[in-house]
């Protein structure tokens, strides 16, 4: 296990490796220069140009930049966005923003959609199943800026319900409720996946004799369902959650942009639009590392939640 | 029992053999029912599944719409005219009823302003309700027509028009184009691009295996997102490189499925056979293993349609859509967005086209799915 385990990681590092080449050179070869103000003399730009070691080639500007990341941690400096601050410390005040609601999101989605997928999956084909199967269909086809425009004008504008956008500098409820449509805005889609996946995984092990077992034991159907069923779904409903848990960092950026919230989901947009090209590097690679783990954390979690699964192949 | 000798067997007089049967000859009887062949199959058990018939229909009408629609008024997707800008919807039957009858309610407006004819020209107040004063200004609500205020009380946008007076009717059709040729195109390229990785990584195995999944791997670790700006940026906007956006993870998934589909298929005693009689590496991969796989791949296509067309809208709401008066149903919608307080028919009628059509080709690609694979029927 351990062996697999380091395998995996070197491997990951090694993709890490080829993604952050790859994007480092994209980014560099972008038209348009980082520094284009046309009020500074030429003099000022090339100084400013040799200070960052813009005027080399890209492969010495690749060296240094490997350099700095590897050795002192730095990231590169963000130009234009937020002038002069580190790449990393603008990335890492804006995570925990995102943090928060798609975590929230996440609580509210999750419990949800175990309960509907056990009620859908314990009254199959009858009247519940098909308003929740519905109920599916509806959010995992409507794309969730769809909702959040609809949930904006009708709960927030016409009803006056919540804030129209997020409210960063308010506190205690007044911020909860302006997070409010935000969150659920994202957590229909998993509410819908989690239903329909953990609903599929019990209608098949309702079947299995192992169940038959448990209600000769004397267990009823619902009990039987939880204790016994619901463990073995476990293993697809993993290969959904964890994405889920690791995309959060990634944020939405659509959501961020609709409800103005200051996340990490606006920031690669407004990077590029304004050619902050060290910014740009520092996102994509945080955005690689977040899915390179999820992939790793899935693979893994095969292994911890259904030890008949041998990781080693062959 | 006793046995008969070979040597003294009893005899049998010819006349007792006699043939069964002369007259006729003999034949299996023919078949009453008629072949039915795998795609028949899948269309017999589809055709039973009421919502995926129903899906198709709508898919259809929308596809009409999108080609036909633009021509069924007289304006077109760029005619801006800022006399007209932001008018309701207005329907000539419907609007008798009070729906879609191109009126508008303005609060909050000065009483003493309502003679002035300039602001509102004659006809174009049809009710004045909740009088107030307030600091001593005599304000009201106005339920005006506002077709007739804008001066053009003789047309009829179906939609309304948006922030540059352009037909909205007109510009949904030609985005609903716009945005299902972008599907279609990206998940075509991206299910044969998928076709030929997948079935060589599956076919060849081994070496050739490991190496085609790693760059899979380091493909699919570019977060979708950073891909499509990257993308955008680098070409401009534009459908073709928004396709190509789509595309450069696209086929992962599908290159996946059909490895799976080879390394099951491809150790068969009928494949076996046809290499031993000396079938080449192309025709083993495409007419004997290949067509095991047409209904997952046709069901995979059609469930990649939704998302293509979310992908397209999702990149028009960051600004990275299609250049400016070319309308697509993510434009549209960003645009709507950003006068939803104001103008929410901007935003719902793009809102409910996208949903309408999501919905259908979602129902749509799980009928296929059962229909082309009973045994997954109900695992939604």
């Amino acid at each position: 296990m351990t062996r697999y385990i380091i395998e995996r990681i070197v491997a990951m590092l090694l993709t890490l490796f080829i993604i952050v080449t790859i994007a480092f050179c994209v980014v560099r070869l972008m038209p348009g220069s980082v520094y284009d103000n046309p009020e500074l003399p030429q003099k000022v730009l090339d100084a400013l140009e040799a200070r960052d070691h813009l005027n080399e080639p890209i492969l010495v500007q690749y060296g240094y930049f490997l350099k700095g990341v590897v050795l002192e941690g730095d990231w590169g400096t963000s130009i234009k966005v937020e002038p002069s601050v580190p790449a990393f410390d603008v990335l890492t005040k804006r995570i925990p923003i995102t943090l928060e609601i798609n975590i929230y999101s996440l609580l509210l989605s999750l419990p949800l959609g175990i309960i509907c997928g056990t009620i859908a999956a314990l009254r199959k084909n009858k009247l519940s199943d098909h308003i929740i199967s519905a109920m599916v269909v509806l959010f995992i086809s409507v794309p969730s800026f769809v909702f959040a425009s609809l949930m904006q004008y009708f709960l927030s504008f016409k009803l006056n319900l919540f804030p129209i956008v997020y409210e960063s500098s308010a506190v205690g409820w007044m911020r909860f409720s302006s997070m409010c449509l935000p969150i659920m805005a994202l957590a229909f889609g998993p509410i819908a996946t989690v239903t329909r996946y953990l609903r599929g995984e019990l209608v098949e092990t309702v079947n299995s004799e192992f169940m038959t077992l448990a209600k000769t034991k004397g267990l009823n159907q619902v009990q039987a369902t939880v204790r016994h069923a619901f463990r073995n779904s476990c293993l697809p409903l993993a290969n959904v959650i964890i994405p889920m848990f690791t995309n959060i960092l990634g944020g939405s950026l659509v959501i961020e942009q609709i409800f103005s919230i200051p996340g990490v989901g606006g920031l690669m947009v407004k990077s590029i639009n304004a050619n902050d090209h060290p910014l740009t590097v520092a996102i994509l690679i945080f955005y690689s590392i977040v899915s390179l783990l999820t992939i790793l954390l899935v693979d893994l979690s095969y292994g911890i939640i259904d030890p008949r699964i041998r990781l080693e192949g062959k | 029992m006793n046995i008969v000798d070979k040597n003294n067997m009893p005899d049998f007089p010819k006349e007792k053999f006699v043939f069964v049967q002369q007259d006729t000859a003999i034949k299996d009887e023919r078949f009453e029912t008629k072949p039915i062949g795998f795609f028949k199959d899948a269309m017999i058990r589809f055709r039973k599944n009421k919502a995926s018939v129903t899906a198709i229909v709508i898919i259809l009408c929308i596809a009409f719409i999108s080609i036909f629609g633009p021509s069924f008024n007289a304006y077109g997707f760029n005619d801006q005219d800022v006399t007209r800008t932001n008018l309701p919807p207005r329907i000539p039957v419907l609007e008798n009823f009070g729906i879609a009858d191109g009126t508008r309610i303005l609060t909050n407006r000065r009483v003493d302003n309502l003679e002035d004819t300039k602001k509102y020209p004659e006809g174009s107040i049809i009710e004045v309700f909740n009088r107030r004063t307030e600091k001593r200004v005599e304000m009201c609500d106005v339920k005006i027509n506002a077709y007739v205020q804008n001066g053009c009380p003789d047309d009829y946008f179906w939609l309304g028009t948006d922030y540059l007076g352009r037909d909205l009717w007109t510009r949904m059709c030609r985005g609903s184009r716009v945005s299902l040729m972008i599907a279609i195109l990206s998940v075509l390229a991206n299910i044969v691009i998928g076709i030929i990785y997948g079935a060589i990584a599956g076919y060849y195995g081994g070496k050739v295996d490991m190496v085609m999944m790693r760059i899979c791997e380091i493909v699919g670790a570019f977060p979708q997102v950073v891909v499509a700006t990257l993308f955008i940026m680098f070409f401009g906007t534009g459908i073709f490189s928004i396709v190509m956006a789509l595309i450069i993870r696209g086929w992962i998934s599908t290159a996946r499925m059909i490895r799976s589909q080879f390394l099951r298929f491809k150790n068969r005693e009928y494949v076996l056979a046809a290499r031993t009689l000396g079938v080449k590496d192309s025709a083993l991969i495409f007419r004997h293993i290949l067509p095991n796989s047409i209904g997952p791949i046709i069901t995979k296509a059609m469930i990649e349609v939704p998302g293509a067309i979310f992908s397209e809208s999702f990149l028009a709401f960051i600004g990275l859509g299609l250049q400016a008066p070319e309308p697509s149903i993510g434009v549209l919608l960003s645009e709507g967005q950003k006068v939803l307080l104001h103008y929410p028919s901007q935003t719902l009628f793009p809102a409910l086209l996208i949903s309408i059509l999501m919905i259908s080709f979602n129902l749509f690609s799980n009928g296929l799915r059962d229909a082309f694979d009973p045994t997954m029927r109900g695992i939604d």
